[in-house]
């Protein structure tokens, strides 16, 4: 796959195969489930953190990954997937989701502590989706993230 | 009229000192959010100069959390939402 800035302060991502399809289409399944209620067990309960703000999140972060889902089925049908300026954080933002979700799942740890050929064969393809997805997030981040 | 202006004047006392407790907002480090990325939500929630934001990015990575803001509630509840908008863990304590 091919990522590239464009000139209109966004990125275009280009897959070369079925597999770097495949890929993006795991963004929303490896996502965090349960990422609202998980933040929301910070808090106390003084600040009724679950009825209040935990239903805004759900569904920020749910549209976060709605965005990425019908992003990427619209772009396997033109080859190629532009990221605007203005989409940047919501890419960003599900693909957070999906490292989080990877990471509750399989508990990786800091990155140079990892070795993936000692990985079991999930575990490994988890691993490798995972550092995928924090290539984006870094070209989102210099490129076209503003904040 | 004095046995009952004693306890009022106690209430008020209790009250302010409890109002006027500060909460620290504390962000937790993780080993998914990107180090830059930290910073740049510390300086776009708090107004932090980017040195300040650094600072304390680097505090939550190496200590594994860190007080980034100290005061009232209502508003440590509304920075620590917008922490957990951006996918950073983040909680409210109560300063000692």
């Amino acid at each position: 796959m091919t990522v590239m800035p464009t000139i209109n302060g966004g990125i275009k991502l280009t897959p070369e195969s079925d597999k770097d399809w495949a890929v993006l289409k795991a963004i929303a399944f490896d996502a965090h489930e349960e990422l609202a209620a998980r933040l929301g067990r910070l808090m106390d309960e003084e600040s009724m953190w679950e009825d209040i703000v935990v239903p805004d999140l759900k569904t920020h972060f749910s549209g976060q990954l709605d965005h990425v889902v019908k992003a990427v089925n619209e772009g396997k049908e033109k080859d190629e997937i532009t990221i605007p300026k203005e989409e940047g954080e919501l890419w960003y933002g599900a693909l957070n989701q999906a490292r989080l979700g990877l990471e509750s799942k399989y508990h990786f740890g800091q990155e140079e502590d990892i070795e993936p050929d000692e990985l079991e064969e999930e575990e490994r393809q988890g691993y490798l989706r995972g550092r995928f997805y924090c290539t984006i997030q870094t070209v989102l981040m210099e490129y076209v993230l503003e904040i | 009229m004095n046995a009952v202006d004693a306890p009022v004047r106690e209430s008020v006392t209790k009250k302010k000192e409890k109002t006027a407790t500060p909460w620290n907002v504390v962000v937790f480090d993780d080993p998914v959010n990107i180090m830059e990325y930290v910073a740049r939500v510390l300086m776009r929630i708090f107004g932090f100069s980017r040195e300040k934001a650094e600072e304390l990015m680097l505090m939550v990575h190496q200590n594994g959390k860190a007080v980034v803001w100290s005061g009232g509630r209502e508003k440590a509840e509304m920075y620590v939402q917008e922490l957990h908008g951006s996918q950073l863990h983040a909680t409210l304590e109560k300063s000692s």
